[in-house]
């Protein structure tokens, strides 16, 4: 017995695997980054920036690096940093609009074949220059990258209807799948602010345009959130609270019309103008002219999405059914383009008592 | 070698039985050869008022001395013509023949008396029935129920098993237990409950105790347990009456020892050693609680620590962020590697642990304070553990005593050290490793040849209503199926009355 | 000491609950990770369930067998059925199979291990705690070894409504769901069917555990509910996948059963995947454990030692064998990453072999038999 274990423990030597030991990830040698941010380079390089230390209360330093590939960046910052920056806290991944306008896909295949990476990485483009904020803002606050995650954390978490907030897998799930195109949402940044500006359509992996704040209200209805917590129509002096919409698609046989229909059930915020509107019949000419309102914006949402021949709002879905073959994207987005469209809304406004 | 040990052993075996069949007469010379040097041995000589003389031998600190004046003495000198033996007001006069029958009832605490004139030699027991009184138990104590609890006395102990469980059906066999110390030993059972092939396997398994000293019953345990090498005890000691009349009635079988306030139960399983009398006491809902709790923290008590070590180690991509920032945040200057930190903290903690244990009572404060300060405050601000650890170590040190059995408590704290081993090579990997290789260990042990696992490997799902959960007195209408006994209801239906 | 080292004892019998988890297990193992990924379209859902069917009344078939009384006899039940000269060349086949089988799902372990939790490991001292537990939990005897099937049955069960919140709302897109119907069925389709026969393979080494298994009437419905459950959890993981990734996405994803799993989050750890697949090793180490015994007992035979009593040392020898064997392979024809290599296609193949002969053969044997006497 003896001699066979020591046949054993020779052949593992032999064999080359002198330590079990596995990876070293121990917490205060490393510096686990929690997002990067990626933006064009000089000589079709990217630059690659982060924070570090991540996650400590230390003095904060802003890492800049022009690198050809994204992984070679790590590495770059390895030689450069006393602790090993790893990617398993990586939780946001954020673009600038230039870099997505050229290339996202293969920076996002990169992340997504890290098995250290969580697919519940968000994404987010951003328009302008992150690094200039970083740069002022970590002066001020201490844990900028940990509150930016918190931001982004609170409204993925039962989506707050404020802000479009896509993962990782969402987006790539909605890249391969046909009938949808993926939205990233799309932030401003310059030295003193970081706002949301709205949300960046995509042809599949290619990013072709953009729902600004008003038009990313009407997104978050009817295909996003499905609910708002606030939708403020300076035109009509009023604005809704806590607005839930149910949504309901049909394409027509002929793929040549298709109706929408929108339930909307919200209360009246706040309003300013000068109808009374505890009288019933004054309230229902209010609500009527929040649904023109609101019937108009949506045409022109759907308008704008068949103008790009992309499909944010999933209609394709609707005409998948158990038994028919379906039809390939390009066929569908050619019938969907020359579509027809209705849109209805039935609004419901809980009388406002005072 | 193991071979030559056994035939030592058989060969000393052969050489007592020789000495049994040759036994010599009783002689007085011979008695007083035996007792040459036992200062407190004795042999008097006395007269009858009619002139018969007798003598008497036996060892003063064995015997009640008051008895022997009350009941041989008086009534031997005033006996008159009748026989010596008819004068004797006590239970049990034994007529002996041999010379170690009389070294054996002497040691027993029986005075010896020869009667001069036939030549004849008896025995009578007059032993000494010193003990401590009746206690509330220590080692298990609980708020309502039966507090008494065992005392040394071997036959003050029965008494309180008899007592509660008047039947004629509880058996109580007697055996003999080591070479030097000829411990009593009781095996109880009750009769068509108790599976015959398990009381079967007990019999054997103490006849076959074969040691010079058997001075508690952990010492008769170790030579009937199936698997030596196991950290896991697989017998059940208790001191609490109660507890063994409650086993007795399920079918299982109770040891008592002389000499021992400590009984043993078998066979139990894994499970057993994580029930308390007092479950049975609370509304079945909390008892079933207060049992998860137990299970929660056992499994608490033993990865805890590793599970530290592998996150802070392998896996910091399982931290929530929060979380990992305060362990940064903690661990930033620490001299050690978790593992290292973690190590020497837990063996602090069983140092201090082992310490408090052995200390009298007042001291045993002192170390607690000076263990609280020294663990709790100064590691921490002399930089050598981390905050977060201090707590997690306190957590799992007191998670381990939530187990009621003190034998698996001590278990769990070796059980976290394997594991944490195991966790500094492989993560959660290793630890993994460890429950696994547990499982299966737990799975291949028994108690009596009966599996240790037992209602969930092999599975009896009707056991389960008193596993996890405590179910409802009334519904636990059946007797456990592991433990195979002969009547099954519980109940007076079914297979007729109880 | 070495007397008691006693493997292929008997004291009890295991009933229909053991035969259900093993067979359960059995049929969980390995493939059913990488099984979504090669099924790919919606409408193989109905080449599950149809495979199950078969899988079903193959589990007839090899009833008639389990239910003689050849099957409880073991090994002289078989040299009655077949002569010895037979059984002795069935058993070789067998040492092959066996092997195969066992190196497979254990490099297959080592590999999800090594791509999910530590990417930077070396593999040959993880396959030697794998051996060395294995051959722990063997040591410990066919008996102990059979019933860990419980344990780990229960340990690893509850996995399976970790995937419930892939069918709710946010994450599940119904219709990834659509078409139910076939387009067209390629070459593709009918090899994924194949492989999911193959996954469900695993219940034909039953008949190597003859002695143990009792009694007769409740091994055919410990199998079935088995088998049945089974196919309810390929369902429950091929329907998930579908949902989270659909189609086109899916045959992208290497192991989708286990990557999908990293998008779960609890409150306490982010990475519920980790801990899964450590869990998950309780299964694999039990039936490495079960497959060693089995080689073992078909070495024996092969060597015509069967009389002769078991001991640790030839034991101990197999099981070094097996491991040296696993090691060569890991070491020079293993490719990773790539999940249909040439062991993982030839163990495919095996498998679908055995569990479609094994169980016929033996019921044609018993016929002839009959036929005979």
């Amino acid at each position: 017995m003896k001699t066979l274990l020591s046949i054993l423990c020779i052949l593992l030597v032999f064999s080359g695997c002198s330590s079990p030991y596995v990876e070293n990830n121990t917490v205060e040698e490393i510096a686990p980054v929690t997002f990067w941010s990626l933006n064009q380079g000089e000589g079709g390089k990217f630059k690659i920036t982060t924070l570090v230390p991540p996650v400590t209360d230390e003095k904060k330093r802003l890492f800049t690096l022009n690198v050809d590939l994204l992984k070679q960046g790590k590495k770059e910052f390895n030689l450069k940093f006393y602790r090993e920056l790893k990617n398993g806290q990586l939780r946001m991944l954020i673009i600038n609009e230039k870099l997505a306008k050229k290339e996202i896909i293969s920076l996002i295949d990169t992340i997504l074949s890290d098995p250290d990476v969580s697919p519940r990485l968000f994404l987010v483009l951003v328009r302008g220059s992150f690094e200039d904020f970083l740069e002022e803002e970590r002066k001020v606050q201490k844990n900028l990258d940990y509150y930016l995650y918190r931001m982004f954390r609170h409204y993925e978490r039962r989506n707050q209807g404020e802000m479009s907030i896509v993962n990782l897998h969402e987006f790539m799930e909605k890249v391969y799948s046909p009938y949808s195109d993926p939205v990233l949402p799309i932030f401003k940044a310059d030295k003193d602010n970081f706002t949301y500006e709205g949300t960046a359509l995509f042809n599949e992996n290619k990013y072709v345009g953009l729902f600004n704040k008003r038009e990313d209200q009407m997104f978050q209805l009817i295909a996003n959130d499905h609910y708002l917590k606030n939708l403020p129509i300076p035109h009509l002096n009023v604005s809704l609270g806590q607005v839930r919409s149910k949504v309901h698609m049909q394409v027509d046989d002929q793929f040549k019309t298709l109706n929408i229909h929108v339930k909307l059930k919200g209360r009246i915020d706040e309003y300013r103008g000068h109808r009374n509107i505890l009288d019933r019949s004054e309230m229902n000419r209010m609500t009527h002219d929040i649904e023109s309102y609101l019937q108009r914006e949506t045409a022109g949402l759907v308008k704008e999405t068949q103008r790009l021949k992309i499909e944010p709002l999933e209609v394709g879905a609707h005409t998948l059914s158990p038994l028919v073959h379906p039809m390939t994207r390009r066929e569908w987005l050619d019938h969907y383009e020359k579509m027809k469209v209705h849109v209805k809304y039935s609004v419901k406004i809980e009388p406002l008592s005072l | 070698m193991f071979r030559k040990k056994k035939r030592t052993a058989a060969n000393q075996k052969k050489n007592e039985e020789m000495n049994r069949i040759t036994h010599e007469a009783v002689t007085l010379d011979l008695l007083k050869q035996a007792t040459a040097k036992m200062d407190d041995a004795k042999i008097v000589q006395r007269q009858t008022n009619n002139g018969a003389s007798f003598s008497l031998v036996y060892i003063q600190t064995l015997i009640d001395k008051e008895r022997l004046n009350e009941a041989i003495i008086q009534p031997l000198l005033q006996s008159g013509d009748q026989a010596f033996i008819q004068c004797i007001s006590t239970c049990s006069v034994l007529r002996i023949h041999s010379i170690e029958e009389a070294k054996e009832h002497m040691l027993f605490g029986a005075v010896l008396i020869h009667d001069h004139e036939n030549n004849e030699w008896w025995a009578v027991q007059l032993e000494n029935t010193l003990s401590r009184a009746i206690e509330n138990s220590e080692t298990e104590t609980i708020m309502y129920g039966p507090k008494d609890s065992f005392t040394e006395r071997i036959e003050q102990n029965v008494f309180m098993i008899r007592r509660r469980l008047p039947v004629t059906e509880l058996k109580a066999e007697k055996f003999q237990a080591g070479s030097n110390t000829k411990t009593q030993v009781q095996m109880l059972y009750i009769e068509g409950i108790a599976n015959p092939d398990i009381v079967e396997i007990a019999r054997e398994n103490i006849s076959k105790v074969n040691f010079d000293l058997i001075l508690e019953a952990s010492n008769l345990s170790a030579f009937m347990d199936d698997h030596t090498h196991s950290l896991f005890p697989q017998f059940m000691q208790t001191d609490r009456p109660d507890s063994c009349a409650y086993s007795l009635g399920l079918g299982k079988i109770v040891i008592l020892l002389n000499d021992t306030p400590f009984a043993l139960i078998a066979p139990i399983t894994f499970f057993h050693l994580f029930q308390s009398p007092e479950d049975y006491v609370h509304r079945w809902v909390i008892a079933s609680f207060l049992r998860t709790l137990r299970y929660l923290s056992f499994f608490i008590a033993i990865t805890l620590i590793p599970l530290y070590v592998a996150l802070t180690t392998y896996h910091y991509q399982m931290i929530p962020l929060q979380i990992l920032y305060v362990l940064m945040e903690s661990r930033s200057k620490l001299p050690f590697t978790p593992f290292w930190e973690s190590l020497i903290m837990l063996i602090i903690i069983e140092i201090i642990k082992e310490a408090s244990l052995r200390m009298p009572t007042k001291t045993s404060q002192t170390i607690g304070v000076i263990g609280g300060i020294v663990i709790g405050q100064a590691a921490v601000e002399a930089g050598f553990a981390s905050k977060v650890l201090i707590v997690l170590v306190g957590i799992s040190a007191i998670a381990c005593f939530l187990v009621p059995n003190y034998l698996v408590t001590k278990a769990t704290t070796v059980l976290q050290f394997l594991i944490l081993i195991l966790a500094s090579f492989y993560g959660i990997l290793g630890i993994a490793f460890g429950l696994i290789l547990l499982l299966a260990h737990l799975n291949g042990l028994s108690s009596l040849k009966q599996p240790f696992f037992a209602p969930v490997s092999p599975l009896y799902w009707r056991d389960w209503k008193d596993l996890f959960v405590r179910a409802p007195l009334p519904w636990a209408k059946l007797r456990p199926e592991y433990l195979k006994t002969v009547k099954k209801w519980r109940v007076s239906k079914g297979e007729g009355s109880e | 000491m070495s007397s008691r080292f006693r493997l292929f004892d008997r004291t009890a019998v295991m009933g229909s609950g053991y035969i259900f988890a093993m067979v359960n297990r059995m049929q969980m193992l390995y493939y059913v990770l990488i099984l979504p990924k090669h099924l790919v379209h919606p409408y193989m859902m109905a080449g599950i369930l149809g495979v199950g069917v078969l899988s079903q009344i193959n589990l007839l078939i090899l009833g008639k067998y389990l239910t003689s009384n050849y099957f409880v006899l073991g090994y002289r039940g078989f040299v009655q059925l077949f002569s010895e000269k037979m059984v002795r060349f069935f058993a070789f086949l067998g040492i092959f199979f066996i092997l195969i089988k066992v190196i497979v799902t254990t490099l297959g372990y080592v590999e999800i291990v090594h791509q999910f939790m530590f990417p930077s490991m070396k593999t040959s001292w993880l396959i030697f705690v794998l051996m060395a537990s294995g051959f722990y939990i063997a040591s410990q005897g066919m008996e102990k070894t059979i019933r860990l099937s419980i344990i780990s049955f229960l340990a690893t069960i509850w996995v399976i409504l970790v995937y419930i919140p892939y069918f709710l709302p946010p994450i599940s897109q119904t219709h990834h769901l659509y078409p139910l119907v076939p387009g067209e069925v390629s070459l593709h389709s009918w090899y994924g069917l194949l492989m999911v026969w193959s996954a469900l393979s695993g219940p034909e080494y039953i008949v190597c555990l003859g002695p143990w298994i009792g009694p007769k009437e409740k091994i055919l419905r410990g199998m079935s509910i088995g088998n049945a459950l089974s196919v309810f959890e390929y369902l429950v993981l091929f329907v998930a996948c579908l949902l989270y990734y659909g189609s086109p996405y899916l045959q992208k994803i290497s192991f989708p059963v286990v990557n999908m799993i990293r998008y779960l989050q609890s409150p306490v750890f982010e990475r519920v995947d980790l801990i899964l697949i450590s869990l998950n090793m309780i299964y694999f180490l039990y039936l490495i454990a079960l497959f060693l015994l089995c080689l073992y007992g078909a070495i024996r035979i092969v060597a015509g030692r069967i009389n002769i009593k078991t001991n640790r040392k030839g034991f101990l020898g197999s099981v070094a064998a097996v491991f040296i064997c696993m090691l060569i392979i890991n070491g020079w024809y293993w490719r990773e990453g790539e999940e249909l290599n040439l062991w993982v296609t030839l163990q495919l193949w095996l498998g679908a072999i055995t569990y479609l002969l094994v169980p016929s053969v033996l019921a044609v044997a018993i016929k002839w038999k009959r036929g005979q006497s």
